[in-house]
């Protein structure tokens, strides 16, 4: 195992060098406000057991859970997703081990909370394979907003019971800004990282002697020719147990993700009734590249509860009333009549393309986003409520024509979009702004359903006025029958005249 | 005024023009706000059909490779067609796609004239089969009722021709107005004795939308020997055998052969070229759907309800609720009604169809609706107008009642489910039982029937009550045209 720390401050937070003391495998230093990543690199071999099991059955497999609390996020680190659990995953080819492997996902996304997933198969939709070959084959999300559950779990089957900074360490993920697992076969390692937004942190790492740790300390550096595609840091770098002080370095890298410098925020217009629309509230529409084409789009998670039709955003009239452009991408399948309460499958996501205007305007720009409701299960009250996590919101534009993107130390990859976008697409990500009242990037909403308490009668009230209905019909018809037989009918006077 | 409109309704050019006119305005109306406004005049159900027939004329889209390759895809790769089903809540035949040929991109560049109109075809198409309805209508009224010319327009101008529901439910896509005339011209077919005839329309409206099944067991009721034209054979007082062979006539095997082969051949020509997809959608869905969103069934609070829960146990009305449907729309209406009045008989077996049914939305009113000018004429809620005035007044206001819930629901997001959408719909439901009771009176006590007579063989039901009763020879020569003999001052007056 190895473990990479990375503390990454702004220029005026900067700490004296000197206040930092490297004593044996421990680094203390004073208090400290920046983004704080921790990295842990393992081989398969270090993993539990039943985790082994399944990755052996895998090719690729992301989990990526991020906060509903807003973060702010510097450096390197400007990727964003929707608040909640992401998976992206593609299981071995081989499809005898399928089945295996489809109990023991789900089974292991439980751990992390609580997750209605039955099986990849049913669960899962799939991600278009025909467009680049870096995207995994499935994706699932569930909203799960709080990783206390895992994070229990974890420490009861990591931290010996007398450990306690392990303990203290876990417990710290609690507070974490986002935690993602990635593995894929061609590295054969698993990679966890935790990340922390900026806030004050302290400054007090040690390395048990079982494995390496490496501490950097890094603040953005502007060297002449950095290109518009690259992010140069500088700062120290210090190897617990091998340095004695930490070393200054100063390094450039390419990142396909940046800050765009402005944010957005999200809410539904009311009255929601069962379309509801999702407004976006964008504070500037100038685009992140002057000389470059850049479109802004929202990548919109939407759990099962909540939908988008596809052949109503088909319109060009119906999309440019709403600001939109197009929708670029929509996960399949997406039914569009079936309850909630009898699906399998997560969700869906949506990626549209917003139509911003072309002179920038002082109150920002709107675009609305047309969602319909799932019918849900009856409950008591005859309300129920849902929760739709904040979009994605970002530019993206194309770099220049030879732009290499290798992998950078920073940067994720199968975020569920960038495999949508061709493989010199930059992204400027948009800061998501909690709406005024509330401190969660969760929109949340109320959906009318059957009121438990007042359906007890239904059934039988149903049953006797239909009956009685049905009694009617019956009565009239045996009316005429007795007047008339079921042969044709008799004249009206004659009929009275039998009856004198 | 009253001279004005008697003027208007004894030309029927005059009425079919303006019938025609009033569906051009909204058609062209139509594209004009598609094209102007984000609110679509077009109704969604038309983007289907579009969607399904550009699906279906194009190469076939491949299978996942995980998922089970279908034998009928071979067959589409042989035909290098596609299927309609890959279009999402395409629930409808194929053949409803193939009408709509001329509306698919690569159609439309080849043909003539501009592409807008080829694009709005299948509204052509629909409003032209509202006229062709209202055209058999007349047909039917004039001779099934002996009416005169002016009169029988005058009910099929206001309740079909010149209603404006009729023609927007068209103009807008919607494919109802086939239907229509579909049903129509299986009355007319029959009342005209064109077996054969009438039992490719029957097998053809099945196979479009399942049904008008419910018209075959009146149809084969009516269609004794007698009214067929022919003399009873053996005695009327025979035993059991006897009188089963004399059920079994000539035309009743006519009709039920025909139209079972004809449903047989395109349900198996459909299902060799679209496979376990042509099965689900046209006919599984509506038997095992599950999308209770609301409508005007009486049912449909019940079934969400029912559809959510995981006990089990108890009467359960939904799960017989097809009982009382068919029992009255299949067996005892067309029992007690075939041989008094066919046309309203199957106005009494669709009202009774559609009240009692677990879904029911507006479109489905139109079902019903056809029949409408066959039987208001000589009904008691036209004979009391003020019986006709509450029983409309009562269908408008329960109906009103539902809408304004459903909107609170639908809009306001205000949980109406209990009490009001459910209690509006079973009083919209004991309305229309109401209704269904009084159009089932009429049928003991039709005042069309009172100078019939049943000794005269193929008299229909209603007969003559002027001078000339036709024989049964000039009713099979009977001329389908305006210029009837009846009345020719009819066409110059």
């Amino acid at each position: 195992m190895r473990k990479r720390t990375t503390f990454f401050h702004h220029n005026e937070d900067a700490i004296d060098p000197a206040s930092l003391k490297v004593s044996g495998r421990t680094l203390s230093g004073p208090i400290i406000k920046a983004v704080r990543e921790d990295r842990f690199t393992l081989g398969l071999d270090e993993l539990p057991a039943e985790l082994q099991e399944l990755l052996r059955l895998s090719q690729e497999l992301y989990i990526r859970w991020t906060s509903p609390v807003p973060y702010q996020a510097i450096g390197p680190w400007s990727s964003r997703l929707s608040p909640g659990l992401h998976v992206f995953f593609t299981p071995q080819a081989d499809t005898g081990a399928n089945v295996a492997s489809d109990d023991e996902l789900c089974l292991l996304l439980r751990r992390l909370g609580p997750v209605d997933c039955s099986s990849p198969q049913k669960s899962f939709s799939r991600l278009p394979n025909d467009r680049f070959s870096h995207a995994t084959a499935l994706e699932y999300y569930q909203p799960v907003y709080d990783l206390t559950h895992f994070v229990d779990y974890a420490v009861q089957y990591v931290c010996a019971s007398s450990d306690a900074e392990c303990k203290t360490r876990f417990d710290a993920v609690k507070q974490a800004s986002s935690l993602d697992f990635s593995y894929d076969t061609i590295s054969h390692v698993v990679k966890v990282t935790a990340l922390w937004g900026r806030q004050d942190q302290s400054l007090s790492i040690s390395a048990p002697a079982s494995h390496r740790v490496e501490v950097g300390l890094l603040t953005p550096n502007q060297p002449p020719h950095l290109e518009e595609y690259e992010i140069g840091v500088t700062g120290l770098l210090t190897v617990l147990g091998e340095d004695s002080k930490p070393a200054p370095t100063m390094f450039t890298f390419p990142s396909r993700h940046k800050h765009a410098g402005t944010g957005f925020s999200s809410s539904f217009l009311t009255p929601t009734g069962l379309h509801p629309t999702m407004q976006l509230n964008i504070k500037s529409t100038r685009p992140p590249m002057e000389d470059s084409a850049c479109a802004l789009h929202a990548l919109v998670t939407l759990p099962r509860t909540i939908f988008a039709d596809k052949y109503q955003l088909e319109d060009p009239l119906f999309l440019g009333s709403k600001n939109l452009t197009a929708l670029r991408y929509i996960s399949q399948p997406v039914d569009l009549e079936a309850p909630d309460y009898v699906m399998d499958i997560w969700g869906s996501s949506v990626l549209l393309e917003l139509n911003t205007p072309v002179t920038e305007t002082k109150e920002g720009f709107t675009a609305d986003i047309p969602l319909h409701l799932r019918y849900q299960a009856p409950q008591h009250g005859g309300e129920s409520t849902y929760g739709v996590p904040y979009p994605a919101v970002f530019w993206a534009c194309a770099a220049e024509e030879g732009t290499k993107f290798p992998s950078s130390p920073f940067d994720r990859i199968n975020l569920g979009y960038d495999g949508l976008f061709g493989p010199r697409t930059l992204f400027w990500h948009l800061d998501p702004i909690a709406k005024s009242g509330g401190d969660r990037l969760i929109i949340e909403g109320k959906v009318p359903v059957l009121d438990l308490d007042k359906s007890r009668s239904i059934n039988t009230v149903t049953s006797i006025v239909v009956g009685i209905g049905f009694a009617w019909v019956i009565y009239k018809l045996l009316m005429v029958y007795m007047r008339t037989g079921y042969g044709v009918a008799q004249p009206v006077e004659a009929t009275e005249k039998k009856k004198q | 005024m009253a001279n004005l409109l008697s003027t208007f309704f004894s030309s029927p050019s005059l009425v079919f023009t303006v019938a025609f006119l009033l569906r051009a305005v909204l058609l062209v109306y139509g594209l004009w706000q598609d094209a102007n406004s984000p609110l679509k005049y077009t109704d969604i159900d038309y983007l289907v059909f579009t969607d399904a027939a550009r699906f279906t004329f194009s190469p076939p889209s491949l299978p996942s490779p995980d998922c089970c390759p279908d034998p009928s895809l071979l067959n589409r790769l042989l035909l290098g067609i596609g299927s309609p089903y890959d279009r999402e809540t395409y629930r409808y035949t194929p053949l409803l796609a193939y009408l709509l040929w001329p509306t698919t991109p690569a159609a439309s560049a080849s043909l003539p004239g501009p592409r807008v109109l080829w694009a709005s075809w299948g509204k052509i198409l629909f409003a032209a089969a509202d006229l062709a309805a209202g055209y058999l209508l007349v047909a039917v009224l004039r001779r099934g009722r002996n009416m005169s010319g002016p009169r029988a327009l005058r009910y099929v101008g206001a309740i079909w021709l010149l209603n404006p529901m009729v023609a927007t439910i068209s103009t807008r896509g919607s494919s109802e107005g086939l239907l229509g005339v579909l049903v129509a011209a299986l009355l007319w077919a029959v009342l005209k004795r064109r077996v054969v005839l009438a039992g490719i329309l029957l097998g053809l409206g099945v196979h479009f939308k399942i049904y008008p099944f419910i018209y075959a067991p009146a149809i084969v009721w009516w269609m004794d020997a007698e009214r067929m034209g022919r003399p009873r054979r053996g005695n009327i007082n025979s035993g059991a055998f006897d009188k089963l062979l004399h059920f079994v006539t000539r035309e009743r095997l006519t009709l039920t052969l025909v139209s079972l082969a004809t449903f047989g051949v395109l349900n198996y020509v459909m299902y060799t070229l679209y496979g376990h997809d042509f099965l689900q959608h046209t006919f599984l869905h509506h038997v095992t759907r599950i999308d209770h969103r609301h409508n005007f069934s009486p049912y449909n609070v019940l079934l969400y309800l029912a559809s959510a829960a995981q006990q089990s146990g108890g009467f359960k009305i939904e799960s017989v609720a097809f009982v009382p449907q068919l029992l009255l729309s299949v067996v005892l209406i067309p029992l007690v009604g075939a041989k008094k009045d066919l046309a309203a008989t199957m106005l009494a077996q669709t009202f009774a169809f559609v009240t009692f049914n677990k879904v029911c939305t507006s479109q489905y009113f139109l079902w019903y609706m056809v029949f409408l000018p066959l039987y208001l004429p000589n009904s008691s809620l036209t004979r009391r107008p003020r019986l006709g005035l509450a029983a409309l007044g009562l269908w408008v206001v329960a109906q009103a009642a539902w809408l304004q819930h459903g909107y609170e629901l639908e809009f306001l997001g205000r949980s109406t489910f209990v009490p009001g959408l459910w209690w509006a719909s079973l009083a919209f439901f004991l309305v229309n039982c109401w209704i269904l009771g009084l159009i089932i009176s009429d049928l003991g006590t039709n005042s069309t029937a009172t100078s019939s007579t049943t000794t005269s063989g193929a008299k229909e039901v209603v007969v003559p009550l002027s001078s000339s009763a036709p024989s049964a020879e000039a009713e099979y020569e009977w001329g389908f045209d305006w210029a009837d003999e009846h009345d020719t001052t009819w066409l110059t007056g």
